[in-house]
């Protein structure tokens, strides 16, 4: 059977957002696994353009320790 | 000219008169180099998303500045944040065209809702002007049309 997929549109372009400031914490979440890592396009449906900008602000992001590079589950 | 930032993680335990000296020096430093301070915004003290150096906690500041970009300032603010012990973590970038896009929108924004019933009588006054008041006719006016046309059909 094949699946119907929804056509996913992209959050930022929606939105009429020019820029991705990485001090947004909690936008940027949306955007990242539980493990944090960064979401991919294909999944996320960000179009090219926001998924770079993304990228470059969540790594940002991470450098200032606002958001975490990796969650570790403590087992 | 090029408008930077330097976001900076101070030790939480600094004492503020010592957080004043360091934004001190670092000013200093951005106007011998012929630039200018734009905004020190100090984000206060928030929890790390992962311990530095052993800690939990961080003081957060950002620094606006504006300076020619053939000038090796980022270097020289490098330099001396690597120097100082209590900087934790600092990060300096240049602010590219979607940041300085977002920016404009943001300032004209202001600038028409300030100068809105200003605007709006100078262009029923003049109809030719230069360039750039001619855009925010535009967008004034379509902004305008849709609310003329409700009242009229009210």
């Amino acid at each position: 059977m094949l699946r119907m997929r929804r056509k996913r549109v992209c959050q930022f372009c929606q939105t009429n957002e020019d820029h991705i400031d990485f001090k947004e914490e909690r936008k940027l979440v949306r955007f990242l696994t539980e493990q944090g890592k960064i979401i991919p396009r294909h999944t996320s449906g960000t179009c090219a353009k926001h998924q770079r900008q993304l990228a470059t602000a969540i790594k940002r992001a991470r450098h200032l320790a606002i958001i975490p590079y990796v969650t570790d589950f403590t087992r | 000219m090029a408008i930077y930032e330097s976001v900076f993680i101070v030790d939480s335990l600094v004492a503020p008169n010592e957080i004043e000296a360091i934004l001190q020096r670092l000013s200093s430093i951005i106007t011998d180099h012929n630039g200018t301070v734009r905004k020190i915004d100090k984000w206060g003290k928030r929890r790390l998303a992962y311990e530095i150096e052993k800690k939990q906690y961080g003081y957060y500041i950002a620094l606006e500045f504006e300076v020619d970009a053939s000038t090796n300032l980022p270097k020289q603010l490098e330099y001396e944040f690597n120097f100082n012990d209590k900087v934790m973590r600092f990060l300096t970038y240049r602010y590219d065209k979607n940041k300085l896009r977002a920016m404009a929108k943001e300032q004209k924004e202001t600038e028409e809702v300030t100068s809105e019933t200003s605007s709006v009588k100078e262009t029923e006054n003049k109809p030719v002007a230069p360039a750039e008041s001619a855009a925010e006719e535009k967008t004034s006016a379509e902004q305008d049309s849709p609310n003329e046309q409700t009242e009229e059909n009210v």
